[in-house]
This record gives C-alpha cells, structure tokens and sequence, in this order.
C-alpha cells in the first residue's frame, strides 16, 4: 500500500503544470492567460487558418453555460481543456467537443456581478468571486484548494475582473467605482492567497496625491476592474484605473482626483509606484481609463523606445514611454470628439471650457461608454498592426445635485447613449494613424473583443452576434457566422492534436469554431454495464 | 468481459446537481438560523407534520422527502411560507391555522432541515471524525482542500453545500438514490490497447471525459475506443453501515458536516 501511494505521487509529481515559464512564453497551442501574453497582445502564433483558407471556418461546438445571461469571460486553454467563468462560476470544458468536465458555483456567494476570466498555475485554476474572495480549484477536478477573502464587499468593492498570475503571485483588482468604494491592485500568494501586498489607488488623507481631493476621498474610485500587462524585464506591471466617484458631479472633488483614469506602473515584488500617468484629470464623463495598456517596442517620434500603446475611453490614442511614463504623443482615436482640442506636450488634454454634466444635460462625444472600453485589443508583430475596437457615439451628461452617499448606486447625475456606430480601427503604433477600419452593423453598443493570429487573420465581432474573420493587413472581410446574440467578450485561439480552434463566449455560451471537416460517423465501443 | 474494478475504487454517488443549493435567494425573515424558532418550529414539526413527511423530514406515503428532492432547485423561504399557509391545491397538503409567527418557526425549522449542514448545530467530534475518515480510507478517492484523490466528488465544501441527512444517506447507502452523471466509474480498452480506468467526468456517443486515479484526465474520442465497462452502481462501498460504529459515524458526520468553504 505505501509503495503504491509513493507511486501515485511520484506519477503526480510528473504530470504536466502550468509554470511562469509557459506563460511568459505566449500562447501556442495552450491560451494561458486573459490577454494570451504578458504584453496584452490577444496574439497567436497559430497558422492553420489563414486569410486564404478563413472561408472554410465552420463551428465545432457550442457549451451552454448553465443559467449564463451575459458572459464577458474570455477563456483560457491548458492541456486540451477551456475554461470559463461566469458570476461566482467557472466551468470546464473539452475543447476539443465542448463537452463538460465539471463545473464549480458558489451559490452562497453574497454578490452578484460578471466575471471576465480565470488563471492558471500548476495545478490550479484561480477566479475571483464577486465578493471578494480569491479561489484556487484543482484543474483536473474542480475541487477547491483555497478561498481567500481579500476585500470586503461592505465597503463597496467588489471583483470582477480576471487575476493575473506572474511568477508566485496572483495580481487581483477592484469594481464597484461607480458608486463610491476605494481601488486598489493586490498581489496574492499563488500558494495559499494570502496578501502580498496592496496598493491603493487613491492616496490616503495626508498622502501625496491627497491634496487632489476633496472630502469624498476615502470614497474616491479610482477601481481596477480589468486585468493588466506585465513587463518581465522591467519586473513592472501596468494597470490601468476608474473613474473618480461621484462620476458625474466634480464639485465635491475639485482637483485632478489622483491617481483615477490613469495608467500606474507598479514595482512586481513590492507594489511599489514607480509612475502614473493620467489620462484624464478630473473626470466627469465616467471615463475610466479601463482599456488595455499593451506593452511593444517600436519606433515612435523616429526613436526606438520600450512604448506602452492605450486608446482611451476619452477619445485619444496614447503612447509612453513604459520606462519611465513619459508622454511620447497622442492621436485622435475617433473622430466625434468635442471635450478637448487635444493633448499638450505634457500628455494634459486641452480641454473646451462648458463640458461638464449640468442640471439640464449638455451633449458631449464620445459618450458615456467612451470611444473604447475594456474588451480586448490585439497587437500583430507580423503586421505591425494594433486593432481597437472604437465607438462613434455622443451622449447627453447629466449632474445631480443630490447630497453624493456612498454604496447606494449614485453616481453624481447620468448619461444617455444616442445612436453610434462601431468601427474597428487597425492602428500604426509609430505614427497613430488609422491603416484601415472596418464599421460593424449594430446597434452602437460595442462589447466584442479581438485577436488575431501568424495566420493573417483577425478575429472579431460585429454589434449584432456576428462573429467575424477579417484580413489582418487589410480589414477586408473574410467569413462570418450569425452566433444569434450579441457577444460581450474577447475571443481567443487554440490547439488541440494540431488542429487550430476560435473560441468565444456569446450572450450564454462558448462557441468554437475550426477549419471544415467532413464528418467522422461514430462508431460506438462495445459497451457493457456492470451490475 | 472482465470488468476492471478494484475493490478499493470508492466514489460517491453525491448528486453533483446539489450543488447549485437552494438560497440563491435567501430569505431574510429573523426567524431564519434563530435557535428558538427552530426549536418552536422542531415541536410545531412532530406535532402536525411528521405523520405525512416522516419524523426527519425524509417523506412517507402522503407526503414528499422536504430534505431530498429529485429536483435540487433553490426554494425560497416565501414559498414554503406559502405552501404551509395555504396548502397545495390538488395534493394531501392542507392549508392550516397557524399564526404568522407560528409559521415562520415552522419555516425557519424546515430551512434548518435542508439547509447546509455547516449551518446546523451537529452532535459529534469533528476532530475524531477526522481520523474516521482518515482510517476509513476516504481519501483514496475523495479529496478536501486539495489532500486526496480526484476520482470521487470533492468533499472540501460538502457541509457547506448539502443538509445532513443528504450526506448521512450517501454514506450509508451510497446507490440508493439516482445516480448521476459524472461519478460514474467505467474501464475502457481503447483500440491501440491501452486499457484506462476512473471516473467518467461526462460522455456521450461522441466523447468521453475520464479521470484516473491518479488524477490524469483523458479527453478521448469515442471512435477511439474499443470495449467500454460503465458500473451501474455506485463504486462507494455499500457496507459503511456495517463497518462504522454508531460513535464512528457520527463523528464522521460531523467532521464532514464542518467542510465549508466560506
């Protein structure tokens, strides 16, 4: 018996894991994490389907998440096995059928609210749950290793976004900026959850940066809801912040409300700030600065530089210095823009004076949602080529001129979203000028993700639950495929016994798609029950 | 055919469709989880309900299992309220006179029945329980926090998840209730002649996901497969009744009535 239990652990001991190693790799046949690399491209090296070859696409499968209303998770792929979230969910699948392997739910969790993704390390998958706790599950079973508490729901945080594992730590963020809560990004241990350390992003009373607030501070915002990017040879990560709370009145918070709708580098073992920089002082349209900050090296203003590239929800397409945060320039990422003339020297917007929310309502572009949002980007080296997914759109702000409560959903006043049109944009990082764009049918509501492949082919969707294959040089439309409700998440790409698959979650269900086969009729085992 | 079963295979026949548990919307009445009004609803219970339900609330010939339904799906508070209020038209159920706190003891009994066995005040030593399942050899096949095997469900969340005597009867009569899919234990011989044995995550036609015992998964395509041996049964060991002491099981009871995530 003892020799068969050091057998078993020894088989155990051999048996593959996920290592930081493999993730820093990037993607092959396995997507390891959220945004497929460190780097945040949603880039893969797969080359089975191609720009020739797209039209030959056809699904594979289609899992039904059980009681899904509206995903935003983007899968993860290890070992032949895709993995997706939903509310206090995870469920794992086949990835070669789309049949479940298990399912894990936590139907005591005490919030409610999306969830865009998992990890994975050795041996485990990590989620978060909307109330805060991190939790580690065997890949192989689902059972649960840990569950760890990291913050606490009463004070208005909540979790949504997916973890980012670097090296032993499990890099979690912050929701629930809307409504009054303070942000921060924490580093867990992979090992057992407990907090490695945490920064926050709005600076405590006294702080530096405190002098930017007013008395709501301990209120600020400034939440952490999607995942960031990592620079292993900077052993730095950037994330990107909320907006100030309330969103829409500014009176009781006059200043530029740091560190909110910035960008921060933070030092990997210490959490340490090394530099933010803002994006938009004082915000008053809800324009977090969630969107993702992708890390490429390239030329800019003729000079190569270790760039970190961000289109911003306030319009402009940005590009720093990761290094150090220095501005290098800014382009217009849309055309409807009528809050700010521009971008100064030093990275500030030159701002139209009267573009505040009023009692009334003034109209303002972009709208509330921004001319981007956090759906996933993608970088092509091969192209040189960053695809965003932009919205034209104008709205009407609103301010309130309520007394601003904490954590009972008020924001300050409102916006409303009128018309809009969805508009995937290809963008040069060395000038940020648009190489070609591709306007989607739709209802301007803009929540599909990217990616894009070696192969030549980006994959993406319209507004309407079309998922869609362009030419990555070209944006020239290559197939397309009626999913029936409109997708809210990023796709990814993946292999299993050398044959390429697209998977992406619509409204309710992951949806895989491959290049054409003829069909395999089945021929069933001989199959005997044991009474 | 051989089937390819060793005796030692032990996997639960748990309902994986419990998991979903039943207070996704939970009541927030202040009878609910108050000792006094589940000991007032336990005496209202023996009194006027136990002739129909039976005395744990396990079901007799007029009245349906209230603690085990073939159906797992959350029950609000509000609608046993309701049903205990005005009866079930068409059905044995009839309406009573009972007051409204009266009801809600009742209710907040009845919760207490079939909610989540770590919510409950449970008789036994959990840390006695622990070497029961230890000595048992429960974690051949089971695993708690990442300690065990993957064959059989995971126990880390079990008493945060089922009511007692859900996790009593798997124990001790682990094939009686419907088997579900997903702890099925199979063998199959594939047709390159590697022979494989574990637990069927799911299959179809098509596809089969199995587990092994030492905690390999297989992703196999059925037209890879030559011979398949599914059990009918549950490979839990059926005779726990006979092998566990009354102080054995009880310990045990409460040792895994304490496995709760949260």
């Amino acid at each position: 018996m003892r020799y068969c239990l050091l057998l078993l652990a020894s088989a155990a001991a051999l048996m593959a894991q996920v290592k930081h190693e493999d993730i820093l790799k990037g993607p092959r046949a396995d997507w390891l994490t959220y945004a497929g690399n460190f780097q945040g491209w949603r880039y893969s090296p797969l080359t089975q389907i191609t720009a020739a070859n797209a039209r030959m696409i056809a699904p594979k499968w289609v899992y039904r998440v059980p009681d899904a209303k509206r995903l935003a998770s983007s899968p993860i792929v290890y070992d032949g096995v895709l993995y997706i979230t939903d509310t206090n969910s995870i469920y794992a699948v086949d990835a070669r059928s789309g049949r479940q392997i298990w399912q894990w739910a936590d139907p005591r969790a005490k919030s409610q609210g999306v969830n865009r993704g998992s990890a994975i390390l050795g041996n485990r998958v990590y989620l978060t749950t909307a109330d805060n706790f991190l939790v580690a599950l065997d890949r192989r079973s689902g059972g649960v290793i840990f569950m760890k508490k990291f913050a606490d729901e009463k004070k208005g945080t909540t979790s949504t976004s997916a973890p980012l594992i670097v090296k032993d730590k499990v890099i979690v963020g912050s929701a629930g900026g809307d409504s009054g809560m303070r942000g921060f990004v924490a580093a867990l241990s992979a090992d057992d959850g407990h907090e490695i350390w945490r920064t926050y992003t709005v600076p405590a009373r006294g702080e530096p940066g405190s002098e930017s607030w007013g008395d709501l501070i301990e209120w600020g915002g400034g939440a952490t809801w999607l995942s960031g990017t990592y620079d292993p040879e900077l052993n730095t990560l950037f994330w990107t912040t909320g907006n100030p709370w309330p969103d829409f009145a500014g009176a009781t918070r006059k200043g530029d409300n740091l560190y909110t709708c910035s960008l921060v580098s933070l030092d990997l073992d210490t959490g340490k700030m090394k530099w933010h920089f803002q994006f938009t002082p004082h915000d008053t349209h809800d324009w977090d600065a969630q969107s993702w900050p992708i890390l490429v090296d390239t030329e800019i203003n003729g000079k190569p530089r270790k760039a970190v590239l961000h289109a911003n929800r306030n319009g402009f397409f940005y590009a720093l210095d990761r290094v150090t945060g220095e501005f290098l320039r800014a382009t217009k990422l849309i055309d409807n823009l009528t809050w700010a003339k521009g971008i100064d020297a030093k990275g500030r917007p030159i701002e139209i004076p009267g573009q505040d929310p009023t009692p009334e309502g003034n109209w303002v572009c972009p709208s509330v949602k921004g001319a981007t949002n956090w759906m996933g980007q993608s970088y092509n080296p091969l192209t040189g080529l960053l695809y965003v997914i932009t919205l034209e759109q104008c709205g009407r702000y609103n301010m309130s001129s309520q007394v601003p409560k904490p954590m009972s959903n008020f924001s300050g006043g409102g916006a409303t979203e009128e018309g809009g049109q969805v508009i995937i944009r290809a963008l040069d990082p060395k000038t940020g000028k648009r190489a070609w764009e591709y306007p989607v049918t739709g209802a301007g509501r803009m929540w599909t993700g990217t990616v894009s492949t070696a192969g030549g082919v980006l994959f993406t969707g319209d507004d309407d639950g079309h998922f869609v294959a362009l030419d990555a040089k070209t944006g020239k439309n290559l197939w397309h495929f009626n999913m029936g409700e409109l997708s809210t998440a990023s796709p990814i790409t993946y292999s299993v016994d050398g044959k390429q698959f697209v998977a992406i979650a619509s409204a309710t269900s992951v949806f895989s798609f491959g290049l054409f086969e003829p069909a395999d009729p089945a021929t069933p085992p001989i199959t005997t029950v044991v009474k | 055919m051989r089937a390819f079963f060793p005796t030692a295979l032990l996997i639960a026949a748990i309902p994986l469709a419990a998991q979903h548990g039943r207070y996704l919307n939970e009541s927030r009445h202040p009878s609910i989880g108050k000792p006094e009004a589940i000991a007032a609803g336990a005496k209202l219970f023996s009194a006027s309900c136990t002739g129909c339900h039976g005395p744990d609330g396990s079901g007799g010939a007029r009245g349906p299992n209230l603690v085990q339904r073939a159906l797992w799906h959350p029950l609000a508070d509000e609608a046993i309220f309701n049903a205990i209020r005005k009866g079930i038209p068409g059905t044995d159920m009839p309406p009573t006179n009972l007051t409204d706190d009266q009801t809600w003891n009742l209710v907040a009994f009845i919760h207490a029945l079939t909610g989540p066995a770590s919510e409950q005040t449970i008789p036994g030593d959990p840390s006695a329980g622990k070497q029961v399942y230890a000595s048992s050899g429960c974690a051949g096949c089971h695993a708690i926090r990442g300690e065990g095997a993957l064959l059989a469900p995971d126990l880390s969340n079990i008493g945060g998840s089922r009511p007692l005597p859900v996790i009593r009867e798997a124990i001790l009569e682990p094939s009686k209730d419907l088997f579900y899919l997903g702890s099925e234990a199979v063998s199959v011989t594939l047709k390159n002649g590697r022979k494989l044995e574990g637990t069927a995550r799911n299959r179809s036609n098509y596809s089969l996901q199995l587990i092994d015992k030492a905690g390999n998964l297989h992703l196999l395509r059925m037209n890879d497969v030559k011979e398949m041996a599914i059990r009918a049964t549950s490979p839990m060991p059926g005779d726990y009744a006979k092998r566990l002491s009354k102080d054995q099981l009880r310990d045990l009871l409460a040792y895994l009535a304490a496995q709760s995530t949260r």
